[in-house]
């Protein structure tokens, strides 16, 4: 089925798009930026932060080009004073309450905000003085932090809470000034971190790694992750050759960017102390350190003496997600040709 | 017509300042009443501008006011409206105060604009026109402020939101707030949004007259909203996925007992704010089931009863008690009532037939069957007249076309219908004529009956008039005059009169001290819902008079409410929520010759019918509710049109 086009010119540029495409995604395809904060590929637009304003010639009123379908035949205008200073003066609005506490911001480096106002070259909010912290209650989960101040309510953690998960654990409570995000449903949160990795500021932080490292002083190494069997993609974020922090990249592998509580923040067991390295051995009812090679003969000679006794479909073998595609393919052919039977199983299937 | 100071409303300027009241000039589009709740209003701020009624208050305060009031109801949905109302109340109040720098003029001016223009919803883009009118015509008054020049009114000021759709509907729904819901895939946030006001989504949202869809300013560009759909669409969701709702009451328990007449709409939406509020409440209804008119008056193909069910037994989920083929007048006595219950709510709605008063009409003929009587026995199940195969139905509202298109369904050979008018003032649903006339009924318009026509007790025949339309009625409408010897004969063996409905107040037999009309309506007072006589209220159509279901809820809230107060022993009056719904409806929040001046082009995501071959033979319900993604599509039109208004005294 062929799907309807249509023609738009955006900043004079001709451009042709399926009907229903939002101005936003027509002006992309022309490689023409339009600023934007709250939109987020993977939701629901929001609408929130007005950074997307854009002209259309003959209409009185600007639209918002992530939430406006494109139409036969109109001329989008991207750039004008009166966007400039409606997106100067939603930036300078959003800093009003947000503390420019950057240098002990975890998201310093790669944080939306920080991006704009340096694009717009704020410098100064000539709005008021100061206005007062509102002094919202902290909360955190064992795993998520909220920086209740740092919080502009681009409103895409609640949008992805409820889209993305289905939970609806945050709302907006309040109104005008007094609205903020919090917590309505506590039950609801499985602190899978949805929200903070929507979150374009540093108001939603992973709690563990807590000023363990700027952005430009560790590498980020992608990943898959060995929980489980869906393959998901993350990336280890390494300071010093340890793990600080995992975080994912939108739209990237099959899970797009969205990660379970244990692929995002179980990772601290790499470099936990109480890690096996080595063997153990029962012996007289207690575990004793082994080398790898009298570990490895030992499961040999009990493994063939089974066999030859009861018969190769007396042993059963089962893998772990955790271990890697090849180690358990190798793991099946063992169990099929050395020792010989079916008796073979991984807890993902389970 | 008003008398103002000053006005900016809409686009007309009014400038009386200085003038001597005989030389005021007076604005044309403009209802702005100058008393709310008893009190003088001295000015109006609000999404079309300022209106001063009186010289000398202080703008610049009423500026700050109003900054602060848009505070308490941004949603906090976007950033210019929800912190820049802020920042501009903080300054206007330092202005008020003779605290602000001159170059802090400047921004109250620029960041206005940007609300204006930048904000997400109607609140945010009509919130600063009133600053930006100030600013333009009382520009003194700003700079003498920044010269420490100080005016203070200290008066007091008091707003409330509303919206076109919102002043329209007669329950005063939050729609813009629903509808939202519903594009963010919060359904049953939205049901629960609904329910704040009215039990019944799936029956409304089937049914209703949406006065709110006329008043969609989203019809100014490409169609309004189907908010009617919408409705229906999370009521049904909800029953699909979860089946009847279950209530739980926001009140503790009480013991004072409300009994209520008539099980329609009026009557279950009483019953269901009562309940929520824990009081004991008993239904009597004298049919064997809930709906009334809705029940027997709305055919299935439009309504099925299994809705009404549904919702009856959510409502009945609070504790209320429904005694069915219970006639109060004959079964049980009204002074019963009186003696066991601590008041009494009079809901039995209108379920006569109106007369045509023409010869034939007593002959007591097989054949001849009144509107309702007729809708009644075929929504029982049965075929009024089998043996009639040639259909007259008289009259050309919603109940004439339930009749034609009920004959049709039950398989008549020939079904007509009689109109005194002309389409054009038919006060049937254009929806209902439009599907009539796809189904095959035929329109005979500026015709009326003079004769019933009958031989051997039944039906053969009926004599009709032509008519043409003379000078306007007081309805407005032109009034049709017969032509003279224009007289004729049309064979049939079924006439079914549909011409309007009538009360039958049987219910108060041996009953004095309730006053009631000439029309047979019960005498209430608009401000307590009381009825004559203390502690009886009365809501719906016997209240108003045939009218819509929507209506019928909105009088059932209301006189809820009263029986409320008046069982706490407080004041039996109006909310100030009330007081403010009836003030901006007196204003009009809706105008229909507003430029939106927003690209257009999206229309309404389409209703989908059975084709008229189909549902023509079947009583099953003809329309298709919205899938999901069409819902939320839907939804994503609105254009969240909030206003707010704000009155200074």
């Amino acid at each position: 089925m062929s799907e309807e086009l249509v023609k738009l010119k955006i900043d004079g540029q001709e451009v042709e798009v399926p009907r229903g495409t939002t101005i936003l995604q027509a002006a992309k395809k022309l490689g023409i930026r339009i600023p934007t904060m709250c939109y987020h590929e993977r939701l629901t637009p929001i609408g929130s932060c007005r950074m997307c304003m854009v002209e259309v010639k003959d209409y009185d009123h600007p639209v918002p080009a992530c939430m406006t379908p494109v139409e036969e035949d109109i001329e989008v205008i991207t750039d004008s004073d009166l966007l400039f200073e409606i997106r100067r003066n939603a930036l300078k609005l959003m800093l009003l309450n947000h503390p420019l506490d950057c240098p002990i911001c975890d998201k310093g480096g790669e944080c939306d905000l920080q991006d704009l106002v340096y694009e717009f070259q704020i410098d100064k909010v000539e709005f008021q003085e100061k206005l007062p912290n509102k002094g919202l209650p902290e909360y955190a989960t064992p795993f998520i932090r909220q920086w209740a101040d740092r919080c502009i309510m681009c409103l895409r953690c609640i949008t992805a809470c409820r889209e993305i998960t289905g939970r609806q654990a945050i709302d907006i409570v309040g109104k005008g000034w007094d609205a903020r995000v919090a917590v309505v449903d506590e039950e609801a949160c499985k602190s899978c971190g949805e929200c903070l990795f929507v979150c374009p500021t540093g108001a939603l932080t992973d709690k563990l790694c807590n000023i363990k490292g700027r952005l430009w002083t560790y590498n980020r190494v992608q990943t898959t992750c060995g929980y489980c069997g869906v393959g998901c993609q993350l990336e280890l974020n390494v300071y010093e050759n340890k793990v600080i922090k995992v975080t994912s990249k939108n739209g990237v592998g099959p899970n797009k960017g969205s990660l379970c509580i244990k692929g995002r923040f179980g990772y601290e067991f790499i470099h936990s102390e109480d890690r096996l390295t080595k063997p153990l051995i029962k012996k007289n009812g207690d575990f004793v350190e082994a080398s790898w090679d009298e570990a490895l003969t030992l499961i040999k000679d009990k493994l063939t003496e089974i066999k030859e006794k009861y018969g190769p479909d007396s042993i059963y073998g089962l893998t772990s997600a955790r271990a890697t595609n090849e180690e358990n393919y190798t793991f099946q052919k063992f169990f099929r040709s050395v020792i010989g039977t079916n008796n073979i199983d991984h807890c993902a299937r389970l | 017509m008003a008398k103002v100071v000053f006005s900016s409303w809409t686009e007309e300027v009014i400038d009386n300042r200085g003038k001597s009241e005989s030389e005021y000039q007076v604005p044309e589009n403009l209802n702005i009443p100058d008393n709310f709740d008893g009190k003088d209003i001295k000015i109006f701020v609000g999404w079309n501008g300022i209106v001063l009624k009186e010289e000398g208050v202080s703008i610049v305060e009423a500026c700050w006011k109003y900054m602060e009031e848009a505070q308490k109801h941004s949603c906090g949905k976007c950033f210019l409206c929800r912190i820049g109302t802020k920042v501009l109340a903080d300054i206007l109040k330092k202005l008020v105060e003779g605290e602000a720098r001159e170059s802090e003029l400047e921004i109250v001016k620029k960041l206005s604009v940007s609300i204006k223009e930048g904000s997400r919803c109607n609140l945010g883009q009509t919130v600063t026109k009133p600053i930006l009118d100030a600013l333009e015509y009382f520009e003194d008054d700003f700079k003498n402020a920044v010269n420490g020049i100080v005016k203070k009114s200290n008066l007091n000021y008091m707003s409330q939101l509303t919206a076109p759709c919102m002043d329209a509907c007669p329950i005063h729904l939050p729609i813009p707030q629903y509808v939202e819901a519903i594009r963010e895939g919060r359904f049953q946030d939205s049901l629960d949004l609904i329910r704040t006001r009215l039990p019944l989504p799936g029956i409304v949202g089937r049914v209703c007259v949406k006065p709110c869809e006329d008043n969609c300013r989203r019809m100014l560009l490409d169609g309004p909203i189907a908010i009617k759909h919408l409705k229906r669409f999370v009521a049904d969701f909800e029953l699909n996925k979860k089946g009847v709702a279950k209530f739980t009451p926001l009140e503790g328990p009480k013991d004072k007992r409300v009994a209520i007449i008539g099980a329609g709409p009026a009557g279950l939406t009483a019953a269901y704010h009562l309940a929520l509020r824990g009081y004991k409440v008993k239904i009597f209804e004298r049919l064997g089931e809930p709906g009334g008119m809705a029940a027997v008056g709305i055919p299935d193909y439009r309504l099925p009863r299994d809705i009404i069910k549904k919702e009856t037994e959510a409502i009945q989920s609070l504790g209320v008690e429904i005694a069915y083929n219970t006639y109060v007048g004959k079964d049980i006595k009204f002074s019963e009532l009186e003696r066991d219950f601590d008041s009494i709510i009079i809901s039995i709605g209108a379920h006569s037939s109106s007369r045509m008063g023409v010869e034939g009409e007593d002959a007591g003929y097989k054949g001849f069957i009144p509107g309702v009587q007729y809708l009644l026995d075929i929504n029982n199940g049965k075929d009024p007249y089998p043996e009639g195969k040639r259909v007259v139905v008289v009259g050309g509202g919603n109940v004439a076309m339930d009749c034609v298109r009920c004959s049709l369904r039950l398989g008549k050979d020939e079904v007509i219908l009689v109109y005194r008018r002309t389409r054009s003032e038919m006060p049937a649903n254009i929806e209902e004529i439009e599907e009539a006339e796809e189904e095959g009924v035929k329109f005979m318009y500026l015709t009326n009956p003079t004769k019933i026509i009958g031989k051997d007790g039944k039906v053969v025949g009926i004599e009709l008039i032509k008519m043409e339309l003379g000078e306007p009625d007081e309805s407005g409408r032109r009034r049709p005059v017969p032509i003279e010897g224009s007289e004729f004969f049309l064979e049939c063996d079924i006439v079914v009169p549909a011409i309007g409905q009538a009360i039958d107040l049987s219910v108060l037999e041996g009953e004095e001290g309730i006053e009631v009309t000439r029309k047979n309506t019960i005498v209430i007072d608009t401000e307590t819902c009381m009825t004559s006589k203390k502690g009886v209220f009365a809501a719906g159509d016997v209240v108003t008079s045939p009218d819509a279901l929507i209506r019928a809820c909105a009088g059932g809230r209301r006189a809820a409410d009263r029986v409320d107060k008046y069982l706490k022993g407080e004041e039996v009056a109006p909310s100030l929520e009330e007081k403010f719904e009836d003030y901006f409806s007196k204003i009009k929040v809706f105008d229909p010759a507003e430029n939106i001046g927003i690209i257009d082009g999206r229309p309404r995501v389409p209703i989908k019918h059975m084709p008229p071959e189909e549902r023509k033979t079947s009583f099953v319900e003809y329309t298709q509710g919205y899938t999901i993604p069409e819902a939320r599509a839907e939804a994503d039109r609105c254009l969240k049109c909030y206003r707010v208004g704000m009155i200074g005294y």
